[in-house]
């Protein structure tokens, strides 16, 4: 039964154009790398030991060629290895990107609650990538190399290939996965201790002013030193077993070389191999075990990109909520929202609200306030068509433009900005929104995480002006004033207020300034 | 690949700030000698054995080899185990101290970098120690010692191995800085393409929201495709280059052991050396190189301590930590021409006045004249650029912040609250006081009707601003109680209607206390004693 992420990665490299062939391509190619250098070691013994029998120099030509090639193959296998690998991640990460993008795009994520999965998400499916280059191709690789080699040796000595297979297979799979497993398990118990240590951490930055002026913080300080010392002494569990694991490679390499000797010193002296060859047996388990030393620090990249990938599928395999867009309606002469004994809920969730009703015409606004955590970002999403109503009606006509209080500013100019209101508007409707939105910015200037950043005012004021570009009929505010210091919000309100005509205005907020502006309130309960 | 700052491989602040970095480096060299020495002795055992076997006719001694041997790779396996401990036990020690003095300076100073910042430099930021001090910093020093003392051994045994290998070795790190050199311009410009393409999705993610409410979303992921094609074309275009310093290196060290071998070979031939030697240096040659490539397998390890140990750094230098240890009297405190400028933007023109005990004086201005500004550096968060506060002559540089700030009650703009209940927060003047004491001074905020035990959750979440103020008031006035008897109130009533703010004002007045209060509250300023203008007249 394979677990969630290895389906993943199993379906991915089928999605991806000749993924198989990638794949197999890089872990011969890894495969010959590794061969060429445990080669190397291999003919140079067994050339060394045939010129100490002072033959004809050309008797070794044959053995000569063989550590040229191999001296300069290795880096050229290596190199095209990794650039053949890469290519495959790259592709198996663009396609779950893409797949994961679909996927979020059909479910309705509104709201604060997706937040930090959506951080979450785009970090997360980078460890395909670790999975295919650091994971599967040095393990994949490693299998290949040791039952190449040992079964090269078998031509020599069968007891010294069935010890070097036994020596690497505890070396390169046996103690990295026993590693990787018990260091999991330590792991996955310093995680809570992470999160409180975050939380303690935020939460004495953002407090921090008033934990001082109170001398309060040697307190918080302790508190934090503590969780500290909580944290390394889960780590250090995790470590004392990568320590094991590491020296039993060791213990593994060196049982492999005494093995060696031990039969190898035997078959030599019963004559049953020439002494040329003993070289060549004690020599190759060395070279092996030195390529699969690098396989504990897969291991443990494993469980790293396992726990991420195992968040990815499970966004991936969540039921999609609500509709994911929002529907397009058509313009209307009368625009109205009419809502009639509805109750509310994120599906999924249980209803935040019931038993609202409240009509909004042309020329009218209305203000629904109440507690935080009462539905009135739900209200919004039902009301936009994002999500079902659980029961009642609701039925709006005209298009409806909604402005959230944390739009999201993408990193680009300011026209496409605005352009995400309506992708079609000319370089003149832009400037037109942006000037009825209160923004007289260069629509060239770029935006976003890449240029500069725009206050807290001007960004409100730049997802708002995406309304004006898309002309809708109906405006969905969400808590306007909200983040913005006393002055900066009575501008844009004053602005907001003047520019939106006779549009129905539908405003959820706790504010009691905004409040004051609304013909109605409604007011949620808990 | 992060770009590289101009700092050597040790990053000297670790060295001379966190002192188990030092214990680290000293015990990892100590351990490098050891392994050297082993490596040398195992390779002179095996090549001694394997040599005897060209003329033995029965197992004589091998028990004796083979015991040496088991006896060398347990040392080794020991010290492989010693280091991993050692280095955990150094990254731990590392991170412990860093965290304590990044908290410490956030303390001292706070308000100066966003929570987020910090709660990722804390946790995933200083773990990216782990990776410098289990991997990086064990595989420099054994680059450094397992070459020199191998490659003495094969100097003793064979001077003409010894040279080819002392050629060699020198041209890894000229080859590669070579290659670095020339190609630097090409990577950093593809790079910087690359991670623009890079962070697309990331945007078209965090902007999913906004994408649907104006039904765009599905129709992005056509985009998304065409950017990750291009996205994957160039960073496939700058590994090609980036990969070509892994492919010197690598060629270089495996063609340097061929050669080795092959000259080796051909004077083995011709009687210029013995089995033994050849054997022996054979053994030895890849050893010297090892420990060099495994350096630039854990580079970017390298590059991701030494970036966090950066931003630790930068974080705990914003600290000046104070050790005056002059008392602070209790006469009027005096402000004089105190000014403070960030660059060329004044953030509170010079403004002077005196506050006398028992007096009430309130700071009225426009908003971004420097009010608040002037209570930060009134309170010693913050050192003005100009002018000075001081009590009896003493000012905030002159003492502890502890000791300077004993006096002051202070309730910020947006009074931080921690998570627990109302009375927890209240009690952080006084952990102390008894339920009535903290009833009363909630009511004497104006907020007589919040339970004790009512939950403040993350973010004050639970309260509305309003009461969070009232919160942050009642505490002021529990502090007023006890030693302190300046009030120091940034905006007290903003938000409060006309009833609790006249209760406040009249709370104010009652407790005795001098005040500093900021407020545009017609009824603020008319109870003031004298009313302070900061940053012109409006």
């Amino acid at each position: 039964m394979r677990s969630g992420w290895q389906r993943l990665v199993a379906d991915l490299l089928r999605s991806v154009p000749r993924g198989r062939w990638l794949l197999a391509a890089s872990i011969v190619l890894a495969a010959l790398a590794s061969g060429a250098s445990i080669a190397l070691i291999g003919v140079s013994a067994w050339l060394i030991s045939k010129a100490a029998e002072h033959p004809n120099f050309l008797d070794l030509s044959v053995a000569a060629v063989g550590v040229r090639f191999f001296g300069i193959s290795r880096g050229v296998f290596r190199y095209t290895e990794r650039l053949v690998g890469h290519e495959l991640a790259l592709r198996m990460q663009s396609a779950l990107r893409l797949r994961t993008y679909t996927t979020l795009a059909r479910t309705t994520l509104m709201g604060k609650r997706h937040g930090d999965m959506l951080v979450r998400v785009v970090a997360d499916v980078e460890a395909v990538q670790d999975v295919v280059v650091r994971v599967v191709l040095p393990f994949a690789s490693a299998v290949v190399v040791m039952v190449g080699t040992s079964a090269m040796l078998v031509r020599f000595s069968l007891g010294n290939a069935a010890v070097l297979l036994a020596t690497a297979v505890v070396a390169g799979l046996v103690l990295p996965a026993w590693a990787q497993r018990v260091s999991r398990d330590a792991d996955a118990a310093a995680i809570p201790l992470r999160g409180r240590l975050a939380d303690q951490v935020r939460q004495t930055a953002l407090v921090a002013v008033d934990l001082v002026a109170y001398d309060a913080d040697t307190a918080a300080l302790a508190r934090i030193d503590d969780l500290d010392a909580q944290l390394r002494a889960a780590e250090r569990r995790a470590t004392a077993v990568r320590a094991w694991a590491a020296a039993g490679q060791v213990v593994a390499a060196g049982t492999a070389v005494i093995a060696a000797l031990w039969i190898g010193g035997a078959a030599v002296v019963s004559g049953a191999i020439a002494p040329r060859l003993l070289a060549v047996l004690v020599l190759t388990p060395l070279a092996l075990h030195e390529v699969l030393g690098g396989l504990a620090q897969a291991a443990q990249t494993l469980t790293r990109a396992q726990t991420a990938l195992d968040r990815v599928v499970e966004v991936l395999d969540a039921e999609p909520v609500g509709r994911g867009d929002a529907p397009l309606a058509d313009a209307s002469e009368h625009p109205a929202v009419h809502v009639a004994d509805l109750t509310i809920g994120w599906p999924g969730f249980a209803p935040v609200g019931s038993g609202i009703s409240f009509d909004l015409a042309a020329g009218e606004s209305v203000a629904v306030v109440g507690p935080s955590g009462v539905g009135k970002t739900t209200l919004a999403a039902t009301v936009l068509g994002l999500i079902p109503p659980v029961s009642g009606e609701v039925t709006t006509s005209g298009r409806v433009g909604y402005l959230a209080q944390d739009a999201h500013l993408f990193a680009t100019t300011i026209a496409e900005n605005v352009r995400i209101g309506n992708k079609d508007a000319t370089d003149d409707e832009v400037v037109a929104a942006l000037d009825q939105a209160g923004l007289p910015l260069d629509p060239d200037r770029i935006v976003g995480e890449l240029g500069a950043t725009l206050s807290g005012g001007e960004a409100r004021r730049l997802a708002l002006s995406r309304l004006f570009a898309g002309s809708y009929d109906v405006l969905v505010l969400d808590e306007p004033s909200e983040h913005l210091d006393a002055p900066t919000a009575n501008a844009l309100l004053d602005d907001l207020w003047s520019s939106v005509g006779t549009r129905p205005l539908l405003v959820v907020t706790h504010d009691e300034r905004v409040v004051a502006r609304c013909d109605k309130v409604v007011r949620l309960t808990a | 690949m992060p770009e590289r700052t101009g700092r050597g491989p040790v990053d000297p602040r670790l060295l001379s700030r966190a002192r188990a970095t030092r214990f680290f480096l000293g015990a990892g060299v100590a351990a490098g000698t050891a392994t050297a020495l082993l490596v040398i002795y195992q390779a002179w055992l095996l090549a001694r054995t394997i040599s005897s076997f060209t003329q033995a006719t029965a197992l004589d001694g091998l028990t004796t080899t083979l015991v040496l041997l088991a006896v060398v790779l347990l040392g080794r396996a020991g010290l492989t185990w010693l280091t991993t401990w050692l280095a955990h036990r150094s990254a731990a020690a590392v991170k412990s101290q860093l965290r304590h003095d990044i908290m410490a300076a956030t303390l001292e100073a706070p308000g100066g970098t966003p929570s987020a910042s910090l709660v990722t430099l804390m946790t995933q930021g200083l773990d990216g120690l782990d990776g410098y001090f289990s991997k990086y910093l064990p595989q420099l020093v054994l680059a450094v010692t397992v070459p020199l003392f191998v490659g003495a051994a094969i100097l003793f045994a064979d001077w003409g191995s010894a040279a080819i290998i002392a050629v060699t070795v020198p041209l890894i790190p000229l080859f590669m800085a070579m290659i670095g050199w020339t190609t630097e311009a090409r990577v950093r410009r593809r790079y910087r393409y690359q991670t623009r393409l890079a962070r697309h999705f990331a945007d078209l993610v965090a902007g999913l929201p906004t994408l649907q409410v104006f039904g765009r979303a599905k129709a992005q992921a056509e985009g998304l495709r065409r950017t990750e094609d291009a996205n994957r074309t160039e960073t496939m275009g700058t590994l090609r280059i980036s990969f070509l310093s892994a492919l010197v290196l690598e060629l270089l060290s495996t063609l340097s052991v061929a050669i080795v071998a092959l000259t080796v070979g051909t004077r083995l031939v011709y009687y210029g050396i013995d089995f033994r030697t050849a054997l022996f240096v054979l053994i030895l040659a890849p050893e010297v190189y090892l420990p060099i490539r495994q350096v630039g397998v854990h580079y970017h390890d390298s590059a991701d301590g030494i970036a966090a140990a950066e931003a630790a750094f930068v974080e705990i230098d914003r600290m000046q930590a104070r050790t005056g240890t002059a008392a602070v009297g209790t006469g009027p405190i005096v402000v004089e021409e105190l000014t403070h400028s960030y660059g060329d933007v004044v953030a509170l023109p010079p403004t002077s006045f005196v506050l006398a005990p028992g007096e009430v004086v309130a700071l009225s201005g426009p908003s971004g004249g420097g009010k608040s500004t002037l209570l930060s550096a009134l309170l010693g968060f913050l050192t003005p650029t100009g002018g000075s506060v001081t009590v009896d002559g003493v000012g905030p540089a002159d003492t502890t912040g502890r000791t300077w700030r004993r006096r002051f009650a202070y309730v910020p703009q947006t009074p931080g609250l921690i998570a627990g209940t109302v009375a927890d927060n209240v009690r952080l003047a006084d952990p102390q006081a008894g339920d009535d004491e903290v009833r009363e001074v909630l009511a004497a905020a104006g907020a007589p009707e919040l339970e004790l035990d009512h939950l403040v959750g993350d973010e004050a979440e639970g309260l509305s601003a309003g009461e969070r103020r009232r919160v942050g008031i009642a505490r002021a006035l529990l502090r007023i109680r006890r030693d302190a008897d300046v009030l120091v109130l940034d905006e007290p009533t903003a938000g409060l209607d006309a009833d609790s703010e006249a209760i406040v004002v009249e709370s104010v007045r009652a407790s005795g206390a001098s005040a500093i209060v900021v407020s545009h509250r017609p009824a603020v300023l008319a109870a003031a004693d004298r009313v302070v203008q900061v940053g012109g007249d409006a």
